[in-house]
């Protein structure tokens, strides 16, 4: 108890109090080092498993929203019958055609895909796996990715394809010059971009209309260069500069039968985030881990405090005895634990973002702890050790200081 | 006498002792709670799989796993059932047709189980009582956990499975597990009738068993030398290793609950550890007095180890009891196998009292070490 750094932490304590004040809490958390170290690292431990459930829900969730926010599109049409934007539910694509007649449309651009008869077979292993295919006119971009921005104009030789470069491993998607077979045809990678699996999608093949076609279609496996899909999967409308999105969405709504659906894109992706968190089947696992991590993370947390603080009653009956008021020995006690909320949140959030890069690396899923998550996690950690410390300073308060002693 | 000390020493304060106690169980039940998510996820894999009569089963070569499965002969089956020791094959059709509700008039993908009625791939009791409706035409069996949202299980409805018309003639309970939303059993006439573009002749899996006294290997071997390449053969044990195999090791659901897991393992211990030694550093003036009146170290290091275990040994099986209700709870909502195995129970045990030993055991050398004169 009474050696050197401990002093000397004591000390440089006492020299920079807040006017007129002993920092308190500060000393009674220092007090003891080692108790100290278990007590934070119990909230932190605490706080690493609050932070791991809310992070893998978010992944999951955010794994199945990258491919909709990579869609280039003010509004989306889509038939009514999709509940989310992996499942196949195409619409006509002469609604696309009448779609982009309407007033303040600058384009409406005709995304394809499929999900079912999609197999990728692994050049080296020759097992077939299922893919995601998302197809599009080479002249009429609808993916805000880069790479695929930059080679869509050689997607125009047939039977070429784009393929993600983070992708599942086990499908074997090769780079640039190689070469596989989808759905029994044979194709030749032209390039990568990074999109990344999801829970239902372990990778992602991107080609030309064209292809698509003559992949997907009965048409004998050869097509006249001009000949399209009669369906689209999804309707990508960009509107004129001057344009307002309700304005055109009501002239749509009038323009277009109600079998296609008029969307923005954060409408598609409620619509997305609502069938995986509740509907997928590992969707409510993560809501009942977040909060399971929360309620875990309290009760630790309030554990923790409560052992201490009782460790402390005999300091903390003399502040009574000498006459500090309860309303000054709340205050401290609350600081306290706040003051172990904040530095037990320090080295979980540390050890959370090692564990996600790791994590990340190994799943190909979108961890993080993004600035939002931050906030929230740390506003959250100081509620349960607040409120853990208001439960806990009752029994302070029912102290008599004679009883003590 | 030693137990007699531990148990006073853990009687002494008795609201702090149960906040302990508290805290070991909710470390313990999150141990339970996330390695049963972990477990859950190939479990429900091969949940159909469980109580089908099999002990080879032969699959395309390409098979990955049940939702894309790929189709191998029939032929294949009738091959097999000549070896002396096949007592009885059967085929299964998996395939997937859109789900109309023409209450809602909501289209929603389903998956589809075609089954020889003569010889049926499930001996799920549920399914066997239909087997009378299945051989109705345009019939189906629904699994009883089939979302909402595809409308009313009663017997009698009627609803379009891409766009004919079939009617619903009683529902089972197996469970849908990762196979789909919503899950129907018909015949392989039906299957045919509903998915014309499905033949007969050409099976997703053949269920092969063998006759009791046969040796299951062997056959295996024979079949494997015996049919083409365009047939896999895999033994029950093999075929659920490579299910499993393939749910936790290379899907986003079975690696991220293994993380979640072992997160959870590591906390759970963290806590533990935590919760004991603050409860034996705070022992420490009692034990230094036992000290000062002359009991040995080893006496000293058995009581705080006897208070650990104690601990540890009341929470436990409290845990373990409360999993089980808590696991009840999570297959309603999750609708995902959550279910108890000895080896969790086992695993869980071993880390909960082992860590207990260990905090202890970690706390009394400072106990060890201490003059009972500076413990005053």
């Amino acid at each position: 108890m009474n050696n050197r750094p401990m002093q000397a932490l004591r000390r440089v304590a006492g020299i920079v109090p807040l006017p007129g004040r002993v920092p308190l809490a500060l000393r009674s958390l220092t007090a003891d080092r080692a108790r100290l170290l278990r007590s934070v690292s119990g909230i932190a431990f605490a706080v690493l498993l609050m932070l791991f459930q809310f992070g893998a829900q978010k992944a999951f969730i955010d794994s199945s929203l990258e491919v909709v926010r990579a869609l280039d599109a003010d509004l989306v049409l889509m038939n009514p019958q999709k509940n989310r934007f992996g499942t196949k539910a195409p619409f006509p694509r002469e609604q696309l055609v009448q779609a982009a007649a309407v007033d303040g449309v600058q384009s409406a651009h005709p995304l394809y895909a499929e999900w079912s008869r999609s197999m990728w077979k692994n050049p080296d292993t020759g097992l077939w796996f299922k893919v995601q295919v998302l197809a599009f006119d080479p002249d009429k971009p609808v993916l805000r990715i880069p790479e695929v921005e930059a080679a869509r104009h050689a997607l125009r030789t047939p039977d070429t394809v784009l393929v993600d470069s983070r992708g599942r491993r086990f499908l074997g998607f090769p780079g640039a010059g190689g070469g596989s077979e989808l759905s029994l045809r044979r194709v030749r990678v032209i390039g990568t971009f990074p999109l990344g699996p999801d829970f239902l999608i372990d990778g992602t093949v991107i080609m030309s209309d064209r292809t698509f076609l003559n992949t997907f279609l009965p048409s004998g496996g050869v097509t006249a260069a001009g000949s399209r899909p009669s369906k689209v999967e999804f309707g990508l409308i960009k509107l004129a500069a001057d344009a307002d999105l309700e304005t055109v969405r009501a002239r749509l709504r009038a323009a277009l039968p109600n079998t296609v659906n008029i969307l923005t894109k954060g409408e598609l992706e409620a619509i997305e985030q609502a069938y995986q968190s509740r509907m997928a089947p590992v969707g409510p696992v993560f809501n009942i881990g977040v909060v399971i991590g929360f309620l875990v993370g309290m009760l630790i947390a309030y554990q923790i405090l409560y052992a201490d603080l009782s460790d402390q009653l005999g300091q903390y009956a003399t502040l009574k005895a000498m006459g500090y008021s309860n309303g000054f020995l709340v205050r401290t006690v609350v600081e306290q634990s706040l003051a172990y909320g904040v530095v037990g949140y320090v080295p979980a959030w540390i050890l959370a973002n090692a564990l996600f890069w790791v994590v990340a690396w190994v799943t190909l899923l979108p961890l993080g702890i993004s600035l939002h998550l931050t906030l929230l996690t740390l506003a959250l950690t100081l509620l349960m050790c607040g409120v853990s410390g208001l439960i806990a300073v009752r029994r302070i308060l029912r102290t008599d200081p004679a009883e003590v002693f | 006498m030693k137990l007699l000390i531990a148990w006073r020493l853990t009687m002494h304060d008795r609201v702090r002792s149960l906040m302990v106690i508290v805290g070991i169980f909710i470390a313990t039940l999150l141990m339970f709670l996330q390695l049963g998510f972990y477990a859950a996820v190939p479990k429900a894999s091969t949940l159909i799989f469980e109580d089908m009569p099999f002990d080879i089963m032969l699959t395309s070569p390409a098979y990955v796993y049940q939702g894309s499965p790929h189709a191998l002969p029939r032929h294949r089956l009738t091959q097999a059932a000549a070896h002396p020791e096949v007592v009885e094959t059967a085929p299964l059709y998996i395939g997937t047709a859109q789900w109309l509700s023409p209450e809602s008039g909501l289209m929603r993908g389903a998956t589809i189980l075609g089954i020889a009625l003569d010889r049926p791939a499930f001996r799920h009791p549920g399914i066997l009582a239909g087997l009378p409706e299945l051989a109705k035409a345009d019939t189906i069996l629904v699994d009883t956990e089939t979302r909402a949202m595809y409308g009313p299980q009663t017997a009698g409805r009627l609803i379009e499975l891409a766009d004919r018309q079939v009617m619903l003639g009683g529902t089972y309970a197996l469970g849908t597990g990762f196979v789909g939303l919503a899950v129907a059993v018909v015949s392989d006439i039906n299957f045919h009738r509903i998915l014309p573009a499905r033949p007969l002749h050409s099976i997703n899996m053949g269920l092969v068993r063998v006759a009791p006294e046969g040796d299951v290997r062997a056959v295996a071997e024979h079949l494997r030398a015996l049919l083409p390449a365009d047939t896999r053969v895999f033994t029950r044990k093999e075929f659920f290793a490579h299910e499993q195999a393939r749910w936790t090791r290379a899907t986003s659901a079975g690696l991220i609950f293994g993380f979640g897991a072992a997160v959870a393992m590591l906390v759970g211990v963290v806590i533990t550890y935590q919760m004991l030694a603050t409860q034996i550093t705070r022992d420490l003036p009692r034990f230094a007095t036992l000290k000062a009146i002359g009991y040995g170290d080893g006496a000293l290091v058995s009581m705080v180890v006897g208070v650990s275990l104690l601990m540890a040994a009341i929470a436990y099986p409290l845990a373990a009891g409360a999993s089980f209700f808590v696991y009840d709870g999570v297959r309603a909502v999750t609708r995902l196998p959550v279910e108890m195995t000895m080896e969790r129970l086992a695993l869980v045990f071993t880390a909960v009292t082992g860590m207990a030993a260990g905090s202890a055991l970690l706390a009394t050398r400072r106990l060890l070490q201490a003059d009972p004169a500076d413990n005053f």
